[in-house]
């Protein structure tokens, strides 16, 4: 394990035959995390540009693909959870999914190999301004019943509303922007270190097999940790969508709690 | 095992322990402006545009089904015109047909009756040609008769006789025979 480790981590000092940077741009040892989450902006700008700059009536594959999953967003979440007034909501909801989805892709990006999902900063940062948005959205809608219907709830019997009353108030206000925010980065720190073990790991046997360090019957563990390890690639394509989705759902439910709150 | 994973976890991303879980200030500044880009593309121009795009294909649809029923109901008013105009000329052919028939039916029946007409007229004309001759012959056969009598008479008797007296004898005893 030291020596996978080793391998995939610090190359430079092990003596070992695998020599695997975690990304392109460790090869430059400098922070690559902000350039990353800069070329996952750039893939959503470019995106939208390429798919709306001249948006035919008879749409071609390529501007069909991207109105549907804009689709999911203004359709599916926004006018289904939140209703008539969602509408006003799109841009957010759009930037969010889009975003974030970009970023959980990266992790399967040859070359990059790493979402920058998994960095504590962009789902904080995304879950803060969520929370903000609910908060305010919610202050202004409802006033200070917002914050009283919260803490001393009137469909619960008197006896309990202050045990409930706090309960909510902690789940609602204090829980919610980490419970979103640890949600999509543990997601995508799980996927990525499966990933890189599996992958890594089939990398260390396989190469070790041609290079004659390992033999045949020990470096078919790296075939089977190989077949393993694009299963889970695979299915991190879906987990990448499905966080993607799950956040920017989760923010229009939160939304539609503070300006629908007979919901 | 677990803390291995998590220690490559967390020196690949950069960071070791705790400090995978607090976020770097250039991770934050660049994911606010990042993000904050892709909003202001979403809020400025893909979401008008899509709008605008959904708003046009709607009125486009819209259209394009009001023009086909307006096509249908131009077509269902044709058709119905086409059946009334088919009916119509059925109708007329018929009319026509039956027309024919009475006229050839009183054609054939004046084309009879002319034939017939024109039958007895010939059979007529051919009666009384056959009795005129008949009557001719019958003058000249009795001028012959006449004749020959007299020229009998005249040899028997040896002198010749008063030809208009004779003649005036045998029309009168032909006469006597025809009355008799």
């Amino acid at each position: 394990m030291d020596q996978l480790i080793l391998a995939a981590e610090e190359c430079d000092i092990a003596n070992e035959v695998v020599c695997v940077p975690a990304n392109v741009l460790d090869l430059f040892e400098f922070n690559s995390v902000p350039v990353f989450i800069g070329l996952g902006a750039v893939a959503v700008v470019l995106l939208m540009y390429f798919a709306l700059r001249k948006p035919k009536l008879v749409p071609g594959k390529f501007q069909a693909a991207v109105e549907s999953l804009m689709s999911i967003v203004t359709d599916n979440i926004a006018r289904d959870v939140i209703g008539p007034k969602g509408v006003k909501y799109i841009p957010y909801l759009l930037s969010l999914f889009f975003f974030i989805w970009a970023g959980n892709l990266m992790e399967l990006i040859p070359g990059i190999n790493f979402p920058y999902t998994s960095r504590m900063a962009i789902p904080l940062t995304l879950a803060v301004i969520t929370w903000i948005i609910f908060v305010v959205e919610g202050i202004r809608k409802q006033g200070l019943h917002f914050f009283t219907d919260l803490i001393w709830p009137s469909s619960v019997p008197v006896a309990l509303r202050p045990l409930v009353g706090l309960i909510e108030f902690v789940s609602t206000i204090v829980v919610r922007p980490f419970s979103l925010t640890v949600r999509l980065f543990a997601n995508l720190v799980a996927g990525h270190v499966m990933l890189a073990l599996l992958l890594g790991s089939a990398g260390f046997f396989l190469l070790g097999v041609i290079g004659g360090d390992i033999s045949i019957l020990r470096g078919s563990i790296g075939a089977a940790w190989f077949v393993v390890g694009v299963a889970i690639f695979l299915f991190e394509l879906l987990v990448g969508f499905l966080q993607a989705y799950i956040f920017t759902l989760l923010t229009a439910v939160y939304i539609d709690s503070s300006i629908n709150p007979q919901h | 095992m677990n803390a291995d994973v998590l220690i490559l976890a967390a020196e690949e991303a950069g960071g070791e322990g705790i400090d995978l879980l607090i976020p770097t200030i250039p991770e934050l500044v660049g994911g606010i402006l990042a993000f904050a880009v892709v909003f202001v593309v979403m809020w400025k121009f893909a979401w008008p545009q899509l709008q605008e795009l959904l708003e046009n294909r709607q009125k486009a649809i819209a259209g394009q089904i009001q023009e086909a029923e307006a096509i249908k109901a131009e077509a269902q008013s044709l058709l119905d015109d086409y059946r009334q105009q088919v009916a119509g000329a059925k109708s007329e052919a018929n009319q026509i047909v039956e027309a024919a028939r009475t006229q050839a039916d009183t054609v054939k029946a004046d084309l009879i009756a002319k034939a017939q007409t024109e039958a007895e007229s010939i059979v007529g004309k051919a009666r009384e040609d056959a009795s005129s001759e008949k009557s001719r012959a019958m003058t000249e056969a009795r001028q012959e008769v006449a004749n020959l009598s007299i020229d009998l008479a005249e040899k028997v008797v040896g002198n010749s006789l008063d030809r208009a007296a004779q003649q005036s004898l045998v029309d009168s005893y032909l006469a006597n025979l025809e009355g008799a």
